[in-house]
């Protein structure tokens, strides 16, 4: 199955839609996406194939978020966790993992034609071979598709500094728990629990999160204001003790008057953050690297 | 065109709002003993059609307000304390460590208090209570006197002292060094908090314990204001019913 689900909405969603669009809009929703395996047993079907219709659900969910001009999508896919459920269960996921990267790349004009940029975060190590290979050839080969309108996907969770936190947090399946899944990148966002699972999630379920994120907007946005606020005003104490302490080194016991501290300060705060610069593109650039080494490798092998 | 969607989507949260509203003075209605039948006839027709809207959030309480179910009240029987800790123990798992989220403008320091006292007389160790605007850290000598106020009101005798301790926003952070080689890093010797209580409307977390709540269960509870024991109790029942399956 694709990744891309092509058509437009019925009449009904669409004037749905354009309701909602009329205000605040997340600009970066995550779900974790629960209940695959619930909807299978209820449903006498294998766990692989509740899997399954659990990527196809995503498919259907990309296509909406794109209708409701959602530019960013982050899924909890999988975790280090799962890799403790049974060996079948795991070869299976990594089996549909290795289909869907594939598929990715037979679509690459498709993808390229919706602008989907992919991004893939975590630990990839501890992925088997091949389908690390085949994640770093999807994430290269879509590198360059970002455009005003483009969905990112990412498939492990793990800190980005490419992409801002989370508007909105959706979890499927009833269960109110964050199980590990970007917990400071959702410190301020709006959580949604909905009982529906997974697989059988619908364009309806979404608009109900939509519209839980626009009643709560207005006193989240006002608390992620304190928050930086009072996160400013932390780092400007910390810089003051900082110069104070090296104006107190380097200087020669006499006191210092408060243009000299001022300037201090300034120069202060303009190296550390040229250090957190560097250490930001030494990061990227290792990112980077590491997946043209594993197409390298790949195309060698 | 946009302003009939905008008028339409104001409509919208309007409809919702009054929903809200309507949902919860049903719920007072239907659970108040004080209220005649006939009212209580009309509300049970009514709330069908009010919860046939949204949104459905799981685990949410129905609250008992005015309920005199405090154990400390009962005549006769047991003490108060052993009944406290029989409500503990009959219950499959009790968390160690319990969050308060308050996401209410203005908390009160008496209902966060009698909270602190039944939880530690029903036998959880450590309480963290927390809100947006720091009220608590900065007034912490202040809940501290209150909750020996309420100990002694709710408990009658002497209890020993828990761990009681205030989070901010930041705190669990690390703080960026004093010189640029060194980070200060706080290392917690408290566990995680198994179930956060979050009582108010907003739906956040609001930046509480981002690193400690990776298997934390949430239970939702309207508001703060005058909850009862029976309302707490209810949240740790439905918390030592879930399933933590962590990944398998």
């Amino acid at each position: 199955m694709s990744w891309i689900k092509e058509g437009e909405l019925n009449i009904i969603e669409r004037i749905s839609a354009n309701v909602l669009k009329a205000g605040p809009m997340p600009k970066h929703v995550a779900f974790i996406m629960d209940g695959n395996r619930r909807f299978a047993h209820i449903n006498n079907m294998e766990r692989q194939d509740g899997h399954t219709q659990g990527f196809n659900k995503l498919a259907e969910t990309l296509r909406w978020c794109k209708h409701l001009n959602i530019p960013e999508v982050t899924v909890y896919a999988f975790s280090i966790e799962n890799f403790k459920r049974t060996q079948e269960e795991v070869d299976g996921l990594m089996d549909l993992a290795r289909q869907k990267f594939e598929r990715l790349l037979e679509e690459r004009e498709n993808l390229e034609k919706h602008g989907v940029c992919i991004r893939v975060l975590g630990d990839l190590n501890l992925l088997p071979l091949d389908l690390q290979q085949a994640i770093a050839k999807a994430v290269l080969a879509t590198k360059n598709h970002n455009n005003d309108v483009s969905e990112t996907l990412i498939t492990e969770c793990l800190y980005s500094n490419k992409s801002p936190n989370p508007d909105l947090l959706i979890r499927t399946s009833g269960e109110v728990r964050l199980s590990d899944f970007l917990l400071w990148q959702t410190s301020h966002s709006c959580l949604v629990f909905q009982s529906v699972l997974w697989p059988e999630y619908s364009f309806w379920n979404l608009c109900e999160a939509i519209l839980q994120y626009q009643l709560n907007h207005k006193s989240i946005q006002k608390a992620r204001e304190l928050h930086r606020e009072h996160q400013a005003s932390l780092q400007l104490e910390a810089d003051r003790l900082c110069t104070a302490e090296e104006l107190q080194h380097h200087g020669n016991g006499k006191p210092t008057d408060a243009h000299t501290r001022q300037e201090a300060l300034l120069h202060y705060i303009t190296c550390r953050e040229e250090r957190v610069q560097n250490f930001l593109t030494a990061l990227k650039h290792k990112r980077d690297l590491f997946f043209h080494d594993l197409c390298i490798e790949a195309t060698t092998a | 065109m946009v302003m009939l969607y905008g008028l339409l989507w104001r409509l919208l949260l309007l409809l919702v709002h009054v929903n809200r509203a309507l949902v919860s003075w049903l719920r007072v209605r239907l659970q108040s003993w004080k209220s005649r039948l006939w009212e209580r006839a009309m509300a049970s027709l009514l709330l069908p059609l009010a919860l046939a809207g949204f949104p459905e959030q799981q685990k949410k309480l129905n609250r008992t307000p005015g309920a005199d179910d405090n154990p400390s009240h009962a005549n006769g029987g047991p003490s108060p304390r052993l009944r406290y800790i029989s409500d503990g123990m009959s219950l499959q798992k009790l968390p160690v460590h319990i969050g308060f989220l308050v996401t209410e403008e203005e908390p009160s320091y008496t209902d966060i208090a009698n909270l602190v006292v039944w939880c530690m007389a029903v036998g959880i160790s450590y309480i963290s209570v927390y809100d947006n605007h720091d009220i608590f850290q900065k007034n912490h000598s202040r809940l501290l006197k209150e909750i020996e106020r309420q100990q002694r009101h709710l408990m009658g005798g002497d209890g020993h002292p828990y761990n009681v301790e205030f989070l901010s926003n930041g705190s669990d952070k690390c703080h960026n060094g004093k010189k640029k080689s060194k980070v200060t890093i706080f290392k917690f010797t408290i566990p995680d908090p198994e179930l956060v209580v979050k009582f108010g409307p907003v739906d956040s977390t609001l930046g509480f314990l981002p690193w400690h709540i990776r298997l934390t269960e949430f239970i939702f509870v309207p508001s703060h204001r005058d909850v009862s024991y029976k309302d707490l109790l209810g949240a740790l029942k439905l918390y030592s019913s879930c399933q933590q399956r962590v990944g398998q």
